[in-house]
């Protein structure tokens, strides 16, 4: 079976403008199924935006504008015809700063299969939202407060709420933007624990600003510099042996 | 290479770079002093190597302790992680030779009872190894990759020559028993030359490692050059 085969996402040549300056400059990408791909790179190297990219965060920038295209198992999602409400029911994403809704934390799961029409209230929803918790892994320590505010929950356990609310929806892939920066290193493991478990389910893509946590939770690793994509591989090699002296200098700190 | 933005970490780098330099230069001296003594029957030289092994032990001990430290506080990666990894394996190999070295300086000192006679081969497999370990150390403290591969593929005929003064040690104890003595100096010192030359290839095989990041272990030395050959570069 080779790499080819298994890819959920196809990145072709994407190139992104914020007004006249280029932040991506043409990166080709493979991002494979089932599996934790990480992206690294210093301040401003384009690997948010280029994460952005992947569920089209960046539309309602002004003055952004992009080429290329990204295909989500051989669709393009940036078609005209592509709902974008619906692709990121596909694509799901995870930010930097815990960001539940001020609601229940019963409601915070159950608010988008809701509104999408996938489940009606009732038992149907209470095993859907049920479901989600516990493949965030959150289930043990929120089942007996499920009407109380998501908002009430430590950050660790708020992060894990927007990942359960993430999957309540069946994605195919989730998108993580530094989702441990404002976490403890408990905290911290129990979500890198959750990505290795989600990553049965889910394909997923972090970036991350803390190296161990690329080379200790990432299968593939993509390293972006200045809007270019310098190396990808698997995390292993990169830490171990990359190919190229840019990735060499930064992931050893003789960066700048 | 850019140096690091971390100075300590650099400074750390560089001192575990020189102190496994040191140590390096200590066990080539030892060595080549330990066979010197043996085939000059120079008694003060083979006090010597024995009197500085105390040296090569204290400075393992030293860069185990850096290396210790390092892993858990530096978190090496990549280049780094691979120069601590090769330093942890070579540090062993040097030690190991440093004892046969003094090892063979012991053996020297049994000579004064036991003149040896038949040392020519002997003496030209102590060349060999001379230049093995000799290679061996250059191919880490410089990276220099043709001297590992021509370190690895000369084990070959240090082997062979082990084996020839095997053969050649007994069938001149058979001849004359009173050379049995001798004999089993010349056979124990060949031995311990032909396990300087094994540390000799593990240390050309850790460098290769440090450089490109290939294991060359356990595989013939053909594969081993054709895994490490510049196509890449």
């Amino acid at each position: 079976m080779t790499i080819e085969n298994q890819n959920k996402l196809t990145i072709r040549d994407l190139k992104l403008w914020y007004g006249d300056f280029q932040a991506l400059n043409g990166i080709n990408l493979d991002i494979p199924s089932g599996k934790v791909t990480s992206f690294i790179g210093p301040s401003g190297c384009g690997k948010s935006t280029f994460l952005r990219c992947l569920n089209r965060m960046n539309d309602r920038i002004n003055g952004c504008r992009l080429e290329g295209s990204i295909l989500l198992e051989g669709s393009d999602i940036y078609d005209p015809q592509v709902d974008v409400v619906q692709l990121r029911t596909h694509i799901g994403m995870v930010f930097q700063k815990p960001n539940p809704f001020p609601k229940s934390i019963y409601e915070n799961i159950a608010y988008a299969p809701r509104i999408h029409g996938m489940v009606n209230d009732g038992p149907e929803m209470d095993e859907l939202v049920e479901t989600a918790l516990k493949k965030a892994s959150i289930w043990d320590e929120v089942k007996d407060k499920l009407q109380q505010p998501g908002t009430a929950l430590s950050g660790g356990q708020q992060q894990r709420l927007c990942i359960a609310r993430t999957i309540a929806v069946q994605p195919d892939v989730i998108l993580m933007d530094e989702p441990c920066s404002a976490l403890d290193p408990i905290a911290t493991a129990k979500i890198e624990e959750l990505m290795d478990e989600l990553k049965q389910d889910y394909t997923i893509v972090i970036v991350t600003h803390n190296m161990q946590q690329a080379a200790r939770a990432s299968d593939y690793t993509a390293y972006f510099y200045l809007g270019d994509l310098i190396e990808h591989g698997e995390t292993s090699e990169i830490f171990t042996a990359p190919r190229e002296q840019r990735t060499e200098d930064y992931i050893t700190g003789r960066f700048g | 290479m850019n140096t690091h933005t971390v100075k300590r970490y650099e400074d750390e780098l560089n001192l575990l770079k020189e102190k496994m330099l040191s140590m390096a230069g200590l066990v080539e001296k030892a060595v080549r002093r330990s066979m010197k003594s043996l085939l000059r029957q120079d008694i003060k030289r083979a006090q010597k190597v024995i009197d500085r092994d105390d040296a090569i032990n204290a400075l393992e001990v030293e860069i185990d302790e850096m290396t210790r430290s390092m892993l858990a506080l530096r978190q090496p990666a990549a280049g780094d992680l691979r120069f601590i990894i090769a330093t942890i394996k070579i540090v062993s190999d040097l030690e190991r030779s440093g004892d046969l070295a003094e090892s063979i300086a012991e053996f020297m000192l049994q000579t004064e009872e036991h003149p040896l006679t038949h040392t020519s081969t002997l003496e030209s497999m102590s060349e060999l190894v001379i230049s093995q370990i000799h290679d061996a150390l250059n191919s880490f403290a410089k990276s220099d990759l043709e001297a590992a591969l021509r370190c690895i593929e000369g084990d070959k005929k240090i082997n062979n020559l082990y084996k020839t003064i095997q053969r050649e040690t007994l069938t001149y104890m058979m001849e004359d028993p009173r050379q049995i003595s001798a004999g089993m100096i010349i056979s124990n010192v060949a031995k311990n030359l032909e396990r300087i030359g094994d540390h000799g290839v593990n240390i050309a095989e850790m460098a290769i490692y440090m450089v490109k990041g290939r294991d060359v272990r356990h595989i013939n030395h053909k594969a081993a050059r054709s895994m490490i050959d510049p196509e890449q570069d």
